[in-house]
């Protein structure tokens, strides 16, 4: 099972998405998202270990996408969310991390190490030794 | 003296002096019977001539007394108690803002009622002009705000791209130039953080993160992260202070606390001409912690004193200068240290030209 576990990254952005994947690559197996639906329909294919969820998204916002993951009645519900976005108010943070969301990251203001480190250590948490 | 004593009194006055009148012409009558009639039937006339008037006398007192008391509470009761009504209200309005209904004004004088009617209608205006500036206000929050949101995607890709890039084979001056981009990036990331702080504050959403801090170090940081703008202007920067052990830590939130002294500093510097003085001190003392910045620069006008904290303020002689303000800086200022339960302040220096800018800041 290990070898199948993969991380979703849900960004509309196709340079930021690029930029990611330039330090992904090699490190984790990902799949991109660029808008909500495509993000929900491959979370339901390809159960990911984890979720890299940006906020502003076209056709359902990232707030919907993660109420709809967490109100799950499977384990899928529990798959940890790292919400990236570039909303950095409080009431944005308080709202994500209300709705489930694991971890916030303020896009702008932390390197792609950063949020490997992140990853790693949500990952960490829920798999050890794997 | 209210309007209601004023008019029971002056009649009380009419009917006393009218009873004088009267007194007066028995006086006269007297006279004149004595003068015409002989002398026995002089006595007997005069006798109920006396009578006569001294009963209209006593009567009319006791109507004056009685009609006064009766206009003091008419009057009482359909002139001061609207007005003092009114009064009321306008009072209310003044210090709460809030809008209360008058009662009895329906009843009231006309010219009464109508000065209730212009009340309200000054209230529709001050409240229309009050709406307006909330309007624009908001408007230009939510500007910022998103504006500032809208600037952070493409931000967000040149810091990605150029920490890439970093990791790549570059010679050493291909690292240093990176290095740079890398490093204006992050201030530009931190601007745009700033700037949606500043909205945050403007509109009270703002969630400050209390600590008890050394404001001793965080000054001290502060004005020597000034000491080259200093130089390059020619001012002597100095920090006064109490040793770190007498000044106990103040309730501050770091980095809001920073950004208030590094407006005041920047100003003070900016606002004094080469060869000036910037003396920042700190010192504590009534629960607080205080720090004052101190220039010898071209002060404040009079007339813009009391508009300064003000938002988007500027003073007459501060727009002429290099520096280029947006007159929200002590806006903002001010309503961090409140928000602090401290407070900013400032006053003309009395002993030379200037002026000292005080935060105060409560204890931990």
């Amino acid at each position: 099972m290990p070898e199948t576990r993969f991380i979703l990254v849900v960004e509309d952005d196709p340079i930021l998405k690029n930029l990611l994947g330039h330090t992904f690559a090699g490190k984790y197996q990902t799949l991109y998202a660029s808008d909500g639906n495509e993000a929900l329909a491959l979370f339901e294919a390809n159960k990911p270990a984890l979720v890299l969820l940006d906020l502003m998204l076209p056709t359902m916002d990232g707030f919907a996408v993660l109420e709809t993951i967490k109100k799950r009645t499977d384990a899928l519900k529990d798959v940890p969310v790292i919400v990236v976005s570039n909303l950095g108010q409080d009431k944005d943070k308080e709202r994500a991390l209300a709705l489930g969301a694991t971890e916030y990251l303020v896009k702008a203001e932390v390197s792609v190490e950063e949020i490997v480190g992140r990853i790693e250590k949500v990952l960490g948490t829920i798999t050890p030794n794997v | 003296m209210s309007f209601r004593s004023l008019l029971g009194i002056t009649l009380f006055i009419a009917c006393a002096v009218a009873a004088t009148v009267i007194l007066l012409s028995i006086l006269y009558l007297r006279g004149q019977i004595s003068a015409l009639l002989p002398y026995d039937l002089a006595l007997e006339v005069d006798a109920s001539l006396m009578n006569l008037f001294m009963m209209q006398a006593i009567a009319l007192f006791v109507l004056a007394l009685g009609l006064s008391v009766a206009i003091f509470f008419v009057v009482g009761s359909f002139v001061s108690k609207p007005l003092r009504e009114l009064t009321r209200a306008m009072d209310g309005y003044a210090t709460s803002g809030a809008r209360t209904t008058i009662d009895g004004i329906d009843e009231a004088p006309k010219e009464i009622r109508s000065l209730a009617v212009s009340f309200d209608g000054l209230i529709d205006r001050v409240e229309e002009s009050h709406k307006h500036d909330t309007d624009i206000s908001r408007v230009k929050s939510d500007f910022i705000s998103t504006a500032a949101h809208q600037f952070r995607t493409p931000l967000t890709g040149i810091r990605w791209a150029l920490e890439a890039l970093q990791k790549e084979n570059l010679t050493e001056s291909q690292k240093a130039l990176v290095e740079s981009a890398v490093g204006k990036s992050k201030d530009l990331v931190a601007i745009v953080g700033t700037l949606l702080d500043i909205s945050a504050i403007e509109s009270g959403k703002y969630k400050y993160t209390f600590a008890p801090t050394d404001m001793n170090a965080l000054v001290t940081e502060i004005v020597a992260s000034f000491e080259p703008l200093a130089q390059k202007t020619q001012i002597s920067l100095f920090y006064t202070h109490e040793a770190s052990e007498a000044l106990p830590a103040a309730k501050a939130d770091r980095e809001r606390i920073k950004w208030v002294l590094n407006n005041l500093i920047e100003n003070a510097i900016l606002y004094t001409p080469a060869g000036g003085t910037v003396r920042v001190s700190s010192e504590a003392g009534g629960g607080r912690v205080y720090v004052r910045v101190k220039d010898t620069g071209i002060g404040i006008p009079g007339e813009d004193r009391a508009n300064i904290f003000e938002r988007f303020y500027r003073a007459q002689n501060a727009i002429t200068v290099k520096n280029q303000g947006n007159g929200l800086g002590l806006y903002i200022a001010r309503t961090i240290a409140t928000d602090h339960g401290g407070d900013l302040n400032f006053a003309a220096n009395t002993e030379g030209p200037g002026t000292t800018f005080t935060l105060s800041l409560p204890l931990a």
